[in-house]
């Protein structure tokens, strides 16, 4: 049975069949076919962004809350080009997502006609993979093709670019292709080996470690990591993106490692004599300077790419496969044991978090609240800066998966856009935006998203007037000298206002549980601006290219001339 | 000097895509040939690097990963570039 169908429908239909439900998007000239064809699809729910970066954010939050893919979709020309640092955000943490562009018309590409822009080519190096559709027979098999290559092995972003006379074009249609799975299987022969190995190593340890990256949490390895620490004793680090990947409170775990993780952390990482390493890419913010990182250790690197085993630390042991798969066989390898001594000479490197984290209006006392408000239960979406490190340090994740961030692309303006994503892969879930007044001002203007697709989503503004990480780093680096640090910003209690969604200030610790408190309990959108202390500062810190062994752990006094 | 041999689909895209690896990771390049490998739809890509084994060996895994290239050779020493071409 076949019957002819635009290259527009055949999308929907791609779309539909492919088990997609939520689409994040922005009209435009060169995709209007498609948009003409969305509607006769209610099962594809449209959500119109007020710019197409959130719409590749959105789709990211959705990706990584639900582990599927998420979609988005842009016009030709500047569309696309909006959509390029949500795509990048999307590569560099390993998200699967799948844009869909429009493009000008075939006899046009080529021109420089309107909004016609070299995506494909501008896309490149951050995505995955992408697609040039010529001919709407590809269509269905593209879409296909496009969401699989997207989700399997390490996930990742793909770009379908559609001129927009292939849209309009019918061609014969003889239903969606089946699911293609496993195109890009690896050869596992070598699992065996390396877990035997891994394994003889964690047995000859005095001083092992578990490191979990935001490949555990892809693969929903959570029991099996926390099995693994529980049969073998060993403390569990968990990076920025591992965050939730064990239980924080679990007396097994250490916290988070690198340029701002914990003291203890960092020592127990250059004093370990083995490292398991647990779907991470070992990135520059955990490991400091290479030359000087765990020195000591030999290094078990299990990840499902290939290509990062040995990329940034050498590996003695390199296992290449999924976390879950790889930790269970793991866990039925190792022998029992404890590392009672060893946890205990790290935890005597723990030191007191700084007075600033306990004033008044603290970051800790905040995000105490927010805990408090939402019975521990929400999902944090954090934006990029200092917020964003007090927000992986100080908040107590105790479900998997409920901390999102932009981990290795740092993209502020990510956590508004991203946390709608979040909702609708949780619609039943608290979700909590974290930014500073620097990033949330970036993506601002999706609250008018919000509240047009009615998508509930708390959103906290820690203002303290300053891009505050960048001001961080010029009070450390560069004699003090706050240039272009401080920003102004709207009153935000008003600018709710004007969106129609209630707005709270909070300058006063004593108004924190109540004010929260009400936030949490607004059936849609609110926002609370918290007015934090102007210079707080985020301790330790490892200076960029440094040693983990040298953290920074007070402001450096800076010369009379310089203040 | 390292030889990195990569059979992979003749589209402009994908030819593309793999000089953009070597951009991408900041390798340099001594030499670069593009041939027809024998099958319909599949090119022999050479690429001469100024590079050691490990960073040549990097490259090759970068290659792996891309979607249209079906296989990855590298090769050491004097004679890479004919072993590369056989």
């Amino acid at each position: 049975m076949s019957e002819k169908l635009s290259g527009a429908e055949i999308l929907c239909r791609g779309l539909v069949d492919a088990g997609v439900e939520v689409i994040f998007g922005y009209p435009g000239g060169a995709i209007m076919p498609f948009y003409h064809a969305l509607p006769e699809h209610p099962r594809l729910r449209h959500i119109l962004v007020r710019h197409e970066q959130a719409a590749a954010h959105a789709a990211d939050g959705y990706a990584r809350a639900s582990g599927r893919v998420g979609v988005c979709v842009a016009t030709s020309g500047p569309g696309a080009t909006n959509l390029v640092t949500g795509l990048a955000a999307a590569h560099m943490d390993s998200s699967p997502v799948v844009a869909i562009t429009g493009q000008v018309s075939r006899p046009m590409m080529g021109r420089d006609a309107f909004q016609e822009t070299d995506i494909i080519g501008i896309t490149m190096p951050i995505t995955k993979h992408s697609y040039l559709v010529q001919d709407a027979a590809e269509l269905a098999d593209v879409v296909a093709e496009a969401m699989t290559v997207a989700a399997e092995g390490r996930p990742g972003p793909v770009l379908v670019d559609v001129p927009k006379d292939v849209q309009n074009q019918k061609v014969e249609w003889h239903g969606t292709p089946a699911p293609r799975t496993g195109t890009r299987g690896r050869a596992l022969g070598s699992i065996e080996d390396g877990v035997r190995a891994a394994a003889r190593l964690i047995k000859g340890a005095e001083r092992p470690l578990l490191m979990v990256g935001h490949g555990a949490i892809l693969a929903g390895a959570y029991a099996e990591v926390r099995a693994l620490a529980e049969k073998t004793g060993i403390p569990v680090i968990t990076t920025l993106l591992g965050i939730s990947a064990f239980p924080d409170g679990h007396p097994l775990h250490l916290g988070m490692p690198g340029m701002h993780g914990e003291v203890h952390v960092n020592r127990a990482i250059q004093n370990a004599d083995v490292i398991i390493g647990i779907g991470l890419r070992f990135d520059d913010r955990v490991t400091g300077n290479t030359a000087s990182f765990a020195r000591q250790a030999r290094i078990v690197h299990i990840d499902l790419d290939r290509a990062e085993i040995g990329k940034n630390v050498p590996a003695a042991v390199g296992i290449v496969g999924d976390a879950r798969d790889v930790t269970r066989r793991l866990l039925a390898a190792v022998e029992p044991r404890r590392c009672d001594r060893w946890l205990e000479h790290i935890r005597s490197f723990a030191r007191p978090g700084p007075a600033s984290y306990r004033g008044e209006l603290s970051p800790e006392a905040i995000l105490a609240s927010i805990c408090d408000a939402s019975g521990g239960a929400c999902t944090i979406v954090s934006d990029v800066g200092q917020h964003q490190m007090w927000v992986a340090k100080l908040f107590p994740y105790r479900h998997p998966n409920t901390h999102i961030t932009s981990g290795g692309l740092g993209a502020m303006g990510f956590a508004v856009p991203a946390a709608m994503g979040v909702h609708l892969a949780r619609p039943g879930d608290t979700v909590w935006a974290i930014s500073g007044d620097g990033g949330f001002q970036m993506n601002m203007a999706e609250i008018a998203t919000m509240v047009q697709e009615r998508l509930p989503v708390k959103l906290a503004v820690f203002n303290n007037g300053y891009l505050g990480m960048v001001r961080q780093w010029q009070q450390f680096f560069h004699e003090k000298r706050y240039s272009c640090t401080p920003i102004w910003s709207p009153d935000y209690v008003k600018l709710a206002e004007a969106y129609g969604i209630p707005g709270y200030r909070v300058k006063d610790a004593a108004e924190l549980a109540d004010t929260v408190g009400r936030a949490n309990a607004q059936p849609g959108p609110a926002l609370v601006e918290f007015v934090i202390e102007q210079e707080a500062n985020v301790f330790p810190m490892i200076p960029p290219g440094g040693s983990l062994s040298e953290p920074i752990e007070s402001a450096p006094v800076v010369g009379a001339a310089g203040d | 000097m390292h030889t990195v041999a990569v059979l992979l689909d003749d589209g402009l895209a994908t030819l593309n895509r793999a000089v953009g690896v070597l951009r991408r990771r900041n390798v340099p390049v001594e030499g670069l040939a593009l041939h027809p490998s024998g099958t319909a739809g599949v090119s022999r890509m050479t690429f001469v690097l100024k590079a050691d084994a490990v960073t040549a060996e990097r490259v090759a895994q970068q290659f792996q990963k891309m979607i249209g290239v079906r296989s990855v050779m590298v090769l050491g020493g004097e004679d890479s570039t004919t072993e590369a071409r056989r």
